[in-house]
């Protein structure tokens, strides 16, 4: 009976396992992964090739390769092998001076091509000017610029031009176009000053908004409109809800041509004679308080909603015994309504400092970051990084790094929320008593 | 403090909740403001300390009109019917409540709570929240918490109503003690009339927002203005039976007796629909004005017995006696009114 009622439970959750695991942990589990990888445009996502590029070879020798062995391996050589001298019987080379070449000189190579001619003007058959010319192409061997499908084929041929083991894995490194797996990414990221800059930007933005607007201002309304007559709290709230209600994008539309050079700002101060400018990315000041403002008239309504509802439930007689108690309404406010906000504010901060840090959506509408990056905050690096690069190169693996970094803290601070709140005990018991 | 409702009215969009109630309250007097749920008892007493705006008629504490004042101006203390104890705070910090608003010094808030919780013995529940607190515990403390400042004037609403029967009893005169101790004007509200009639000075009976009696328990109980009041007063209720005039004899189906000479002397017309009302204890097996009936109805209480005597037309009428059942049901039975101490109602309900 039990074991089948366990059955039947999880049947009930399979729904919402699956979509836990398909739209969070696999999310999460793709980002931690690719953190760890040298993914970027570049690189692309599936594997690559080893090409001896003039810079793989420059970033090798930088690496620590041999300057002599890098100098071998950019220079052309001419070789008289076996494969030399097929090719150039193919292309129809005269058969008597190629049989020459292999009887008396084998396994000779030069370094440049007029070193190879002047082998070939020695040889009997005395080739004129232009065979010798039309000969030398045909010996000519570089490992400049070639492909190699896999490292056996690489290796053979660095090993052919005397590189030992040390230096050939030198080399496949510098000249893998795949991506690798990789630590760099998180080094680099601390190492940035960039980093800590956007760091510094993420917690001004975090705080300012969640302390000014979305519980600050949030209680403001909320206190405000519980004492308003009915039919005015109601206009008055619904003015406050519209920002969550409009779509982002024209939410943010509206906010831009407020501060556009020819906007609504602009065209009043105008009339005061102070030059035209775009008001929002003027200074890395107007661009902060219209990115607080923006995300916190989105953020107060939610407060707002939450705690007039907490304000609700305070039952009248409370407000009726304070009254005749002897307390005005600022000592109501302050004995009554805030120390039963106590819990909906702390659920709002915790709410509200992990939606600020993971969305970006309406800065990157409003300012992009800018001016600059003076409003670049973490979650909309990481964007930057891995799906909107202005150089082209999309970094997935450094973006996905930022990311993770936001999921780190995000769960670390769900979990510190969740036992400083006690969160158990908040949904089961009431805290309001009547 | 003497409190005066002149001609106050109080509505509720198309509710009159008290409708034209003057009513003088003597100092240092409890009155009780009794009537059946949504009178408007609640709405008296709020308008009283301030929490609702009357719309027209004054108010005044001595002489002074309060009618404008907000509640914080008013010097009431108010014992709510859920108690409102503010849950987050101790029970020490909500008697403090009146005084720590008013900025009262540390000292003195502690040394004036200390005094009332030691009045209403709860000494030792100070340090709880109210949520630790029983019943009748939670009630103490709202009382000491509208008395703590020492207001002109108590009001409470139906304080005894959230608490079981043995409670109710001690605290009731719990209840007496605390305001003759504080000699404090103040008005209880409730709708068990046995509370009303054991604890107060003097009644007030309402109805659909009017006065129908003010008077002592005694006169209510034995005057009553109207048939309201006298079915409102009295366990177990009084009888009715709806009658005519004939002939100076009130008769209906069943019962058929003379007028007494006061309810003669009355000008009652012959004709006239006219409505007998017998107090159970007016009914017993040896007065005076002859009733046949069955008993279709026996209560043992024990120390009395209840009894239903249904009448030939149909009408019931209660009686009450000391001692154990001295019939049977079903027994057909000849016991006596007394018709001098009956009440008789005119068709308007009023008492002739
Ligand atoms: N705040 C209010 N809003 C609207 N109607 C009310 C309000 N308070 C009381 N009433 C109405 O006024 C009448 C009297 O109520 P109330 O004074 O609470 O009665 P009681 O205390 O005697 O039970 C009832 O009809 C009730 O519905
Ligand atoms: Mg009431």
């Amino acid at each position: 009976m039990r074991h089948q009622s366990d059955r039947l439970g999880l049947a009930f959750l399979t729904p919402a396992l699956i979509f836990v695991v398909l739209f969070f942990l696999s999310p999460v589990v793709l980002t931690a992964v690719f953190s760890f990888t040298t993914m970027s445009t570049a690189t692309g996502i599936s594997g690559g090739t080893y090409r001896i590029t003039p810079s793989a070879v420059r970033s090798a020798a930088e690496k620590g390769l041999n300057p002599a062995t890098a100098e071998r391996l950019s220079q052309e050589r001419y070789t008289i092998d076996d494969d030399a001298l097929t090719r150039a019987t193919k292309a129809g080379i005269d058969a008597e001076i190629l049989k020459e070449l292999e009887r008396d000189l084998k396994g000779k190579s030069t370094d440049d091509r007029r070193s190879f001619e002047r082998l070939l003007k020695k040889l009997d058959n005395r080739p004129n000017r232009r065979q010798v010319k039309s000969i030398s192409p045909h010996f000519r061997t570089s490992i400049l610029n070639q492909s190699f499908e896999d490292r056996t084929t690489l290796d053979a041929t660095l090993e052919n031009l005397g590189l030992d083991a040390a230096e050939r894995a030198r080399v496949a490194e510098t000249s893998y176009t795949g991506w690798i797996w990789t630590s760099a990414n998180f080094r680099r990221m601390f190492l940035q000053p960039d980093t800590y800059r956007i760091l510094i930007n993420t917690i001004v933005y975090v705080f300012t908004t969640l302390v000014i607007f979305n519980t600050g201002y949030a209680m403001v309304l909320a206190i405000v409109t519980f004492y308003l007559p009915g039919r005015q709290a109601t206009v008055y709230r619904t003015i406050w809800f519209l920002p969550r209600i409009t779509p982002p994008v024209i939410y943010v539309l509206l906010w831009k041509w407020l501060a556009w050079d020819t906007g609504f700002i602009s065209t009043i101060t105008g009339w005061f004679g102070v030059a035209s400018r775009n008001w929002m990315l003027d200074t890395s000041l107007n661009a902060w308080v219209f990115v607080v403002l923006i995300n916190g008239f989105v953020g107060a309504s939610m407060g707002m909603i939450i705690f007039s509802s907490a304000i609700k439930t305070i039952p009248e007689s409370l407000f009726h015994a304070s009254a005749v108690d002897g307390a005005y309404r600022w000592q109501q406010v302050r004995h009554i309504i805030l120390p039963q906000l106590r819990w909906p504010i702390l659920f709002l901060t915790t709410y509200q400092t992990l939606s600020l840090l993971s969305s970006f959506e309406l800065i990157f509408l409003a300012t992009n970051g800018g001016p600059g990056s003076a409003t670049e905050v973490w979650s909309l690096a990481a964007f930057h990084l891995a799906l909107s690069n202005y150089a082209g190169n999309l970094q997935y693996g450094l973006g996905a790094a930022f990311a993770l970094i936001l999921v780190l803290i995000g769960i670390t601070a769900s979990l510190f929320y969740l036992r400083l709140f006690k969160f158990s005990e908040m949904i089961s018991k009431p805290r309001i008593e009547h | 403090m003497r409190i005066v409702l002149d001609a106050v009215t109080k509505q509720f969009g198309a509710v009159k909740a008290i409708d034209d109630v003057t009513l003088e309250i003597v100092d240092g007097e409890l009155l009780a403001l009794l009537g059946p749920s949504g009178c408007g008892k609640t709405t008296t007493l709020f308008a009283i300390c301030g929490i609702h705006r009357i719309d027209s008629g004054r108010i005044l504490f001595g002489d002074l009109e309060v009618s404008g004042l907000p509640p914080q101006r008013r010097s009431v203390g108010v014992v709510f019917q859920s108690f409102a104890l503010y849950p987050h705070m101790s029970v020490s910090e909500n008697i403090g409540f009146p005084l720590q608003v008013r900025k009262e010094s540390k000292a003195e808030i502690e040394r004036k709570v200390d005094e009332v919780a030691d009045l209403v013995h709860i000494r030792e529940l100070l340090e709880r929240r109210p949520a630790q607190l029983s019943g009748g515990q939670q009630q103490r403390v709202a009382i000491a918490r509208a008395i703590v400042r020492r207001p002109d004037i108590l009001l409470l609403d139906e304080p005894l109503a959230n608490l079981d029967a043995k409670l109710r009893l001690e605290m009731r005169s719990e209840l007496r003690r605390l305001q003759k101790e504080t000699g404090i004007t103040a008005v209880i509200v409730t709708h068990d009339q046995v509370e009303a009639m054991s604890m107060s000075d003097r009644i007030v009976i309402m109805d659909d927002g009017r006065i129908l009696q003010i008077g002592t328990p005694d006169e209510m109980y034995h005057r009553p203005s109207n048939k309201f009041v006298a079915g409102f007063i009295g366990n177990p209720p009084i009888s009715f039976a709806d009658g005519k005039v004939e002939d100076g004899r009130f008769v209906t189906e069943g019962l058929d007796f003379d007028l007494p000479d006061r309810i003669k002397k009355a000008s009652v017309t012959a004709g006239q629909n006219i409505t007998l009302g017998v107090r159970p204890e007016y009914l017993q097996p040896d007065f005076a004005t002859p009733i046949e009936a069955e008993i279709t109805f026996i209560e043992n209480q024990g120390r009395e017995a209840l009894y239903d005597l249904t009448l030939a037309g149909g009408h019931v009428f209660r009686s009450i006696q000391s001692g154990e059942p001295i019939c049977k049901l079903g027994d057909k039975i000849r016991w006596g009114i007394d018709a001098d101490a009956s009440f008789f109602f005119d068709d308007q309900g009023k008492r002739i």
